[in-house]
């Protein structure tokens, strides 16, 4: 055979010694990790292991999916919440079968609210759809929740333009994207899919910042779909994709994002425009850099912002992903330091999200990387990496687009999936 | 909805019923009318089964699987169709450090081991233009089917990727009465006592076809009620109209039980329509049937009693298993629901037991995995299950 790949024996002789099996038992995350052993053992004791719960979260009710999921935070009360994108990202003659007009099955499945609430055991507590009449986004890219309000930006769909068109299996459910790729007709086998239905105006582009108190009724937005000034603007955002609260000071920090190229701050009372940078803490360019290249000079401007994280002695960490690197400022936007993260991470890049451990001294970053499919775990004060987990794949404890990542204060980690991944995971600290 | 149908006329009948001899039948559907439950076998989800895949390997949507002997659970899944995305590793230049297509055909220990993995074009034989389907005979050869294009052939390899024989010819499929090629085929399942294949044909054709294992020569064919297949386009399929005379594509399975009756999945039509060997009608039975598009029957699978008391099957519209009684036909209990947790499904698309009486499933499409279901033994469950998470007992 020609693509005998092949397991080594080597190396499922080495993954297979590690497994414990009894029933519930969590899934020992750095098992599902490729068969070098992964870097948080070899470093012994200085980083914590982690293990999947496959049994988290709780199974949704009503026939409820998942669709990509894009953020995910944990709240004072070490809630989880997560956005995801919802009907427009399934696959409307495969996957949302009670959730199409009119229904192609009886029992499952239709796109669960796109904002939800778990508590620790993992059940759902709470969950909101947009309200009518408000700026709904496209897509919704990151979470942030505080004691009485919930911010969520308005991401588009930045990642990965193809996979609108429809992968594997047909159109997407939501019409507001082109029909079935080459991938419809061959997965479909010989059922065609229903007609279409007419597709809405194509929407404007996700610009916009949207604050819900927690239980879902609209309070403010920032920015506007559709209205793009560019980089120096006080007023409008391009696809935002991550916001990060400042209670102290009582900010919200934007990493905008797939669109522009900076971090802007805005009052969290008022939301009226603060201050902004880009990389290096220098002023954001609109111009076009072009794809990244693991060869060329550093790049002066940020080329995706997707994250921004706070840490509690003041330091701002900014992912800017396809430039495989994350970025370290002051909160009033002085460049403190950077470092680059798997630089060979071509297309999407490799930083994608960012949480902070749960100790007092907050000393360890994990950094969601949707192209590699791992977490990784770094020294917050080297920013070497220290360890990781995951591989690719659909089983527990395996990534398909780990794009968000948060901590709860048990150092529990969990982690949004988006594309196919659909998911949110848990892994909880081996102790 | 005949479940739902035969829960009422039990719960009518239920006082009459256990006044007269009691078949299985009643005792089971009494069983439903305390507590909601039903003795039928329960399963469990095995959420570290199988092992990690070595080298960043990935699996494509998983369109076949089947059990050998030695209780080796084999799966056959589309390689060829995993993004250039989702495969960074294998780019030209990387443009990630993960993750790899595994190859189509692989083989698991009953501990979940990856052991064997091979597959794809080579000389001899027309590698199908989209592999569908896998089933290990008696002698312990490997059988896959193709249901794209110009598929119309059937593969027959060793279980170390051997090229054996091809039935069939690419592109050279004459329609539901051709007796040399097939029509897309589906599925494959081996008589070893009379040395037959019964084919699923399948995307393309609308029959089932039964030919001799060694030779791949037709013996004979049939399609839906035992009629003579015929082509004719029936148009989409409505609820409401009376049953179609032929089956709709795809034909998605033919497997026959230890008794000699053959069960047939007539995947958009909603229906299970069974058989003698000879093809000869003996029954139908419907389910679920608004489900649109995709259809509600999708594969079989027997439970491992000397009777075949249970019969499981595969709905990968609606994310269930179902637990039917072989010889009524009746749901008796389902369980799973849509999602990527384990246990949860996303167009669960074929279904196998071992020899211990464990299930296993792929899923296709976005799905992508193999999963295993520990069998507990008969017992009291709930009609509907929902996801069976592993209850530590």
């Amino acid at each position: 055979m020609q693509r005998c790949v092949g397991a080594t024996m080597a190396a499922v002789a080495a993954m297979a010694a590690g497994w414990s099996l009894f029933s519930g038992a969590p899934v020992a995350a750095q098992q599902r990790a490729s068969a070098p052993p992964p870097a948080a053992q070899k470093a012994g004791a200085a980083a914590a292991q982690f293990t999947a719960d496959p049994m988290w979260p709780k199974p949704l009710p009503n026939g409820w999916i998942l669709g990509s999921v894009t953020g995910v935070a944990v709240d004072a009360q070490d809630h989880v919440w997560i956005v995801h994108r919802g009907l427009p990202s399934l696959t409307a003659r495969t996957e949302a079968g009670t959730g199409t007009t009119p229904p192609t099955a009886e029992l499952c499945c239709k796109a669960a609210p796109p904002v939800l609430e778990f508590d620790q055991a993992g059940t759902l507590i709470s969950s909101f759809d947009w309200p009518d009449g408000i700026d709904k986004p496209e897509s919704p890219g990151g979470i942030a929740v505080d004691a009485r309000n919930v911010w969520i930006t308005a991401a588009g769909f930045p990642e990965a333009p193809a996979r609108r068109g429809g992968g594997a299996g047909g159109g997407r459910a939501g019409g507001g994207a082109a029909g079935g790729g080459a991938g419809a007709a061959r997965a479909a086998g010989a059922t065609p899919p229903a007609a279409p239905p007419t597709p809405p105006p194509p929407p404007k582009t996700d610009a916009h910042v949207l604050q819900f108190t927690r239980d879902g009724k609209f309070v403010r937005q920032i920015g506007k779909p559709g209205v793009l000034e560019g980089n120096a603007s006080k007023t409008s955002l391009n696809r935002p994709a991550g916001i990060e609260i400042d209670a102290a000071a009582n900010e919200i920090y934007v990493a905008d994002g797939h669109g522009n190229r900076r971090v802007v701050v805005f009052d969290a009372a008022t939301g009226d425009y603060k201050r902004h940078w880009g990389a290096y803490g220098e002023a954001p360019d609109d111009a076009n850099p072009g794809p990244y290249s693991a060869s060329a000079p550093a790049a002066k401007q940020f080329r995706t912002v997707s994250c921004v994280t706070i840490a509690k002695d003041g330091n701002v960490y900014v992912c800017d992903r396809q430039n495989d690197r994350i970025q370290v400022f002051t909160k009033a936007g002085k460049f403190v330091k950077e470092a680059m993260l798997q630089k060979d991470t071509l297309a999407n890049g490799s930083v994608w999200d960012i949480a902070l451990s749960s100790d007092a001294a907050q000393q360890y970053l994990f950094v969601a990387d949707g192209s590699d499919q791992k977490v990784f775990v770094l020294n917050r004060s080297t920013l070497a990496p220290v360890g990781d987990f995951g591989t690719g794949g659909r089983w527990p404890g395996a990534f398909a687009g780990v794009g968000s990542v948060a901590v709860d204060s048990r150092g529990n980690i969990y982690t949004g999936e988006t594309f196919e991944g659909k998911r949110v995971q848990k892994f909880a600290p081996r102790r | 909805m005949l479940h739902r149908r035969n829960l009422l006329i039990a719960g009518a009948f239920a006082v009459v019923i256990a006044g007269l001899g009691l078949t299985a039948r009643a005792l089971d559907l009494a069983a439903a009318q305390g507590g909601g439950t039903v003795q039928a076998p329960k399963f469990e989800v095995d959420p570290m089964w199988p092992k990690p895949l070595p080298n960043n390997m990935i699996l494509g949507q998983v369109i076949g699987v089947g059990v050998d002997a030695q209780d080796h659970v084999w799966i056959v899944h589309r390689s060829d169709l995993i993004s250039a995305a989702d495969t960074g590793q294998e780019q030209n230049p990387p443009t990630a450090s993960c993750c790899r297509r595994a190859p189509p055909i692989m083989e698991f220990a009953p501990d979940g081991t990856l052991l064997r993995s091979w597959g794809g074009p080579g000389p001899g034989y027309e590698w199908p233009e989209s592999n569908h389907g896998i089933a290990i005979d008696h002698k312990g050869l490997v059988w896959i089917g193709g249901n794209v294009g110009a598929d119309a052939q059937i593969l027959k390899f060793t279980q170390d990727g051997k090229f054996v024989a091809q039935y069939g010819k690419s592109g050279q499929n004459k329609g539901s009465n051709d007796p040399e090629n097939f029509g897309r085929p589906a599925k494959i399942f081996i008589d070893p006592k009379a040395n037959e294949a019964y084919i699923a044909d399948g995307y393309g054709n609308k029959r089932v076809v039964v030919v001799d294992a060694d030779t791949g020569k037709f013996k004979r064919f049939w399609g839906a009620y035992g009629n003579k297949p015929d082509d004719t386009n029936l148009g989409p399929y409505n609820p409401d109209a009376p049953p179609v005379q032929q089956f709709r594509n795809p034909v998605h399975c033919s497997d026959m039980s230890n008794d000699g009756l053959v069960y047939v999945c007539d995947r958009p039509n909603n229906r299970l329509q069974v058989f003698t060997r000879e093809g000869k009608f003996v029954k139908e039975a419907f389910f679920h049937k608004k489900t649109l598009g995709d259809g509600a029957v999708w594969d079989v699978a027997f439970s491992r009693d000397p009777q075949q008391k249970y019969l499981y099957m595969a709905d990968g519209k609606n994310e269930r298993v179902n637990v039917l009684l072989r010889e009524s036909l009746e749901v008796l209990t389902s369980f799973g629901d849509g999602g990527r947790q384990p246990g949860q499904f996303f167009a669960v698309h074929s279904i196998v037991t071992d020899s211990k009486g464990n299930l296993y499933t792929t899923e296709t499409y976005e799905g992508r995995r193999l999963q295993k279901f520990t069998y507990k033994g008969i017992m009291a469950v709930p009609r509907e299950q929902g996801v069976v998470w592993p209850t530590g007992k």
